[in-house]
């Protein structure tokens, strides 16, 4: 770790100030991802701002759904009352994360801007074209059993680790962001993260200088029938190497909207789009369901580690439907 | 008779005598050793695997806030390579043999200084043409182990005999790489007095890792003294010491300075050894109604390119089972790899995996039940040298285990218990591990005070977190006569009376017979100078009460049994698995698991059951989730920390059991203990993976069963 300046910003303009001085200054909320990153020299900052006291942690109800603080941590998110019954979604893919004591640390703006997983990402003495663009991608042609199998690039193969951000995406939320000027701006869920292609190094469209006040989700009829189904290594405190959100808007015996995201495939939350178009209107059936999922992963294109992704994604996008149907 | 043994402490379950000062962090670790004006060493390594340094500029570092010195093999004091440090990278040299390997050291003010130079160290290398870090390919052509034990073992007609069996089975088994991972990195405190140097430092052998050190360092055994009272666990890789022990001590004389130096966990991937990859083949020929009449174990393993670790995975198939023809035979793949170590049941807990399952999978062959293939096959005497067990358990803990576990709702057909989605399985696995005493000193200090006696108790044990300090107590207490709150433990201190280690599952017996023959003598020697005649020999305790004896003490030396040698000793267990497996996502849980143990005389049981329940627990490990991974084209490993490496989470593992047998023998030590560090691990991963398949009809032949190696 190299030596950093800490600084304390009271309040979220001040925050975005002190961040637009400094263009190697970085935002400190539970320092669960950062401060890894740091110690593992992958990230160099020369000034930790913390956020921590900023007024940011609130959960509400809105006209138009409900309103996530940014510094809200992510055990009192989860095991919030109204997230419990009308986004049971969210409660469920955050209590798939990490550990307690990591839930308890991370916050929700946090969370959206942990960086990937890929070890070789980490390991300073390996190419990658995330940490240093122009190096190359050590993951492509080596040990990529936990990478991506959709909307890679000839640079970088990395998936995006959060479970939360699979469920605000099949929820279709917003992020909402304080910009440098001092206004506001919504950026849509699908349009945050981003897909590796040309610039590795960029996980998302957020720029420097800005501060993320809050995550939106729009009223929804999902609560009865939505489940979550995670795939890992093993049964707590793993990364996901398949990961479905899904929940049902059931119009009678019909699917209304089906609203399905993946984690663990891909350089952001894959809206499973195709399975959603299949879906729509049809009769809410495991044939179906099925159907739906194959059509999702048929545009798969697995890694030389990871062609079990495919049949694990289709189990998965299956069972969590079935569930979500039985609510 | 039955008084005495309720005053007995030995066999009681008592709470460790240390427990409360761990929980409370008061019990001293090695980094928790304060020192005035102590100077941190961070390590750097290298980042190729063969070839050699060409340049180090470290111009940058030593200009760095705080940094006192930065040492590489440029500027390294001469050390002895051959002092008994294991895996080399002592700076004496450019050459490069392995990914990981530490060129250099940083020492400065801080912890966090010496870090952030070690950033700025540039280094430049020549790269070897071959080098060997792809063991799919080396493993085609591995080549002649060196070590005695390791040359081919053929009994009867040898692997050939198989052409005459009723029915064959072949089969082959794969483990990965697996680190040991105590909760503890290796990390320590140098101090040098003159010409003398302290080392604070988890060492599992205390004698050894003095001797190895001095040796290393050019210094006469009595000018290093090694304390390790406490150890955050090692399972091995604390046994033998690595480098990093003596180039704390290097830089603590460099810099004139007290120096601690802690290893980061990811510097543990490639500092202190490892366990090793094995192939392992095994051919078994059997009658139809299970007699099996050929056990072929053959196994090709990885080690270092300069230097021979081997583990012993053909020593259960030597044995376990009565079979007339058996080959045992090991071929080595030297790789640009850290040297493998001793790891938690070495060569058991890997060979079992193999032939365990193979048995099993006989038994599916014959449509026979697994334990009654096993019952068939229990040999009178050891198969490998004709010698009579001292005491042989494995078909009472098969029945004991059957029965405690509900065996008999096991399906003998695989893939049709079903709960839902879930799928239910049995499986069933044994193991064995050998029972040993080394040779061990202890010395008993005794003293009245107020009417009171007190007891020091001294020797160079080492307790691991398993509980030698607790045990000792009570073997002390009732030796002496004396409860275990009047005794002092003083071990883990190379200035104490010198002992085995706690390796191979020899702490237990060395250490024990050591402070009871201590006790014993200290009460003979109490006896003679009383000068008195008793009817019922009273105890040490009561014999410094009697003669108002202020202080006395002792020092006895402990040498195993000689006749011990004549018989086989071993403790056998019995592990009974049960696991539900998702059968849409292929997620494993262990939800039950027994194991039945004979080891003799079981001190404590309550640490004895922490013992084997630890081995369990990384058994499951083992079987479902542990596997470090080289990159073959850098050498490095790419699962490179906790967050890669996947040791059990509490949900991972269900309700553990553990049951001992009630066993008495007396051959391998006088206290007829036998040992149980290293037996826990042994035909865990064996009884889950014969529970997967019970469960599936899937056979998975290399570990870990991960979620995808069911679906696909
Ligand atoms: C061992 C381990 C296992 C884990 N397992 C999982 C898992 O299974 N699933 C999962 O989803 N996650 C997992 N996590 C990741 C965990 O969820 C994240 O580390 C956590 O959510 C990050 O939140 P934080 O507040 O601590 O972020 P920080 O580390 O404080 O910040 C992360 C990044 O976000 C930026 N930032 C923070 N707040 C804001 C803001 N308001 N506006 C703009 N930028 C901001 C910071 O500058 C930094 O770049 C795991 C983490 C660890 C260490
Ligand atoms: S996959 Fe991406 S993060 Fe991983 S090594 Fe390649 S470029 Fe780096």
């Amino acid at each position: 770790m190299n030596p950093f300046k800490f600084s304390m910003a009271q309040n979220q303009s001040q925050a975005v100030n002190m961040l637009v001085s400094n263009n190697s200054a970085a935002l400190l909320g539970g320092g669960t991802n950062l401060l890894d990153l740091m110690k593992e020299h992958v990230a160099a900052p020369t000034e930790l701002i913390d956020i921590t006291r900023l007024e940011l942690k609130t959960i509400e109800k809105n006209a138009l759904g409900i309103s996530l603080g940014a510094l809200a941590k992510n055990t009192d998110t989860a095991n919030h009352p109204i997230i419990r019954s009308d986004y049971p979604l969210l409660s469920k893919a955050i209590l798939a994360g990490a550990s307690a004591q990591i839930r308890n640390m991370a916050t929700n703006g946090g969370n959206l801007l942990q960086r990937t997983r890929c070890s070789y990402f980490y390991d300073i003495a390996m190419p990658c074209n995330k940490r240093e663009p122009g190096s190359g991608c050590a993951a492509m042609e080596g040990f990529n059993r936990m990478h991506a199998i959709f909307g890679w690039s000839d640079q970088c193969v990395a998936v995006y680790p959060s479970d939360m951000a699979v469920a605000l995406s099949a929820l279709r939320a917003s992020v909402r962001v304080l910009q440098q000027d001092g206004s506001s701006r919504n950026i849509a869920f699908d349009d945050f993260h981003i897909l590796p292609g040309q610039h590795p190094e960029k996980d998302n469209s957020l720029k420097h200088g800005e501060l993320i006040t809050s995550i939106e989700i729009p009223e929804n009829k999902l609560a009865a029938h939505s489940a979550y189904v995670k795939v890992r290594d093993r049964n707590s405190y793993a990364f996901a190497l398949v990961s479905v959100a899904a929940g049902l808007a059931l119009e009678g015996a019909r699917i209304g909207d089906a609203h399905i995201s993946m984690g663990g495939v891909a350089h952001k939350p894959w809206r499973a789009l195709k399975a959603e178009a299949f879906l729509k209107g049809k009769t809410a059936s495991t044939a179906n369901f099925r159907a739906a999922a194959k059509a999702e992963m048929a545009a798969a294109k697995p890694l030389s580690h990871n062609k079990f992704k495919v049949e694990m994604g289709i189990n998965s996008i299956t069972n969590a439907l079935e569930m979500a149907l039985k609510g | 008779m039955e008084k005495e043994e309720k005053n007995k402490s030995i066999g009681k379950g008592i709470d460790r005598i240390d427990g409360i000062l761990k929980i409370t962090g008061k019990a001293t670790y090695a980094t928790d050793y304060p020192a005035k004006n102590m100077a941190f060493a961070v390590l750097f390594k290298s980042t190729i695997a063969a070839g050699r340094i060409t340049s180090i500029d470290a111009e940058a570092a030593k200009k760095s806030p705080g940094v006192l010195t930065v040492i590489t093999h440029e500027n390294a004091p001469k050390l002895n390579v051959k002092g008994g440090l294991r895996g080399g990278a002592l700076l004496q040299g450019p050459e490069i043999l392995f990914y990981g390997q530490h060129i250099g050291l940083v020492v400065a003010e801080t912890f966090e200084q010496a870090t952030a130079a070690s950033h700025l160290i540039k280094v430049t290398y020549q790269q070897e043409a071959h080098q060997k870090t792809d063991f799919e390919h080396e493993a085609k052509t591995p080549v002649m182990p060196k070590g005695k034990e390791l040359q081919d073992f053929v009994k009867g007609g040898g692997k050939a005999a198989v052409k005459t069996a009723e029915v064959t089975l072949e089969a082959q088994y794969e483990t990965p790489i697996e680190h040991h991972h105590p909760m503890e990195p290796h990390s320590t405190v140098a101090i040098w007095e003159g010409d003398h140097v302290t080392l604070y430092n988890g060492s599992q052998i205390i004698n050894g890792a003095q001797t190895a050190a001095a040796a290393t360092l050019n210094l006469k055994p009595e000018q290093v003294r090694i304390v390790s009272p406490y150890i955050g666990g090692g399972f091995g890789s604390k046994g033998g010491q690595w480098a990093n022990l003596v180039l704390c001590a290097v830089a603590a004389k460099v810099v004139k300075r007290p120096v601690k130096l802690a290893l980061s966990r990811q510097q543990m991937f490639n500092s202190v050894g490892l366990r090793q990859r094995n192939i392992q083949k095994i051919t078994l020929g059997a009658t139809k109604d299970g007699k099996l009449n050929t056990l072929a174990h053959e196994t090709i393993s990885h080690t270092a390119i300069n230097d021979e670790y081997i583990e012993p995975c053909g020593d259960c198939s030597k044995i376990m089972y009565d079979a007339p023809n058996a080959l045992i035979s090991y071929r080595s793949v030297p790789m640009h790899v850290i040297l493998p170590t001793y790891t938690r049941g070495p060569g058991k807990s890997t060979g079992s995996f193999a032939l365990e399952s193979a048995m099993d999978e006989l038994a599916h062959k014959l449509r026979m039940d697994p334990i009654d293939l096993r019952i068939k096959n229990e040999p009178k005497e050891d198969p490998s040298n004709g010698k009579p067990w001292s005491s042989r358990t494995t078909v009472q803990c098969l029945k004991e285990g059957a029965k405690a576990f509900g065996w008999e709702k096991r399906k003998m057909e695989p893939g049709v218990n079903k709960i839902g989605d879930d799928l239910v399985g049995y499986g069933v696995a044994c193991g064995t591990y050998p029972a040993r005493q080394r040779d061990s000193s202890a010395a008993v200090k005794l003293s009245l005070k107020n009417g009171q006696v007190f007891a020091t108790v001294e020797i160079a044990a080492s307790d691991l977190g398993t509980g030698t300090n607790t045990i000792l107590a009570q073997t002390a207490a009732d030796g002496l006569g004396i409860p275990v709150s009047q005794i002092t433990m003083n071990i883990g201190d190379s200035s104490l009376p010198p002992a085995a280690g706690s390796v191979g599952s020899v702490g237990a017996s060395s250490f024990a017979n050591a402070v009871n023959d201590a006790c014993t003598k200290i009460t003979d020697e109490l006896l003679a100078k009383s000068g008195k005649q008793f009817f019922v020999r009273p105890t040490a305790r009561e014999l410094m009460i009697s003669e108002n004896i202020a202080a006395f003490q002792i020092r006895s030396d402990s040498k195993a049994p000689v006749d011990a040698d004549q018989y086989s000793c071993h403790s056998f267990n019995a592990n009974f698995a049960e696991v539900r497996i998702n059968s849409v996502t292929g997620m494993i849980k262990v939800t039950r698991f027994l194991a039945v143990t004979g080891a003799g005389k079981i001190l404590n049981p309550k640490t004895a059951r922490s013992q084997i329940i630890g081995g369990n627990v990384w058994g499951i490990g083992m079987a479902l989730s542990e596997e470090s991974i080289i990159d073959p084209r850098y050498g490095n490993f790419a699962t490179r920390s906790f967050a890669d490496y996947h040791v059990p989470s509490n949900l991972d593992v269900g309700k553990l059991d553990a049951m001992f047998i009630n066993e008495i023998d007396l051959v391998p030590n006088k206290m007829g203990v036998k040992g149980i560090g290293e037996v826990g691990i042994v035909g865990v991963a064996a009884a889950i993976a014969n529970a997967v398949f019970n469960a599936t009809g899937k056979r998975i032949r290399n570990l870990p069963i991960t979620p995808d190696k069911i679906l696909v």
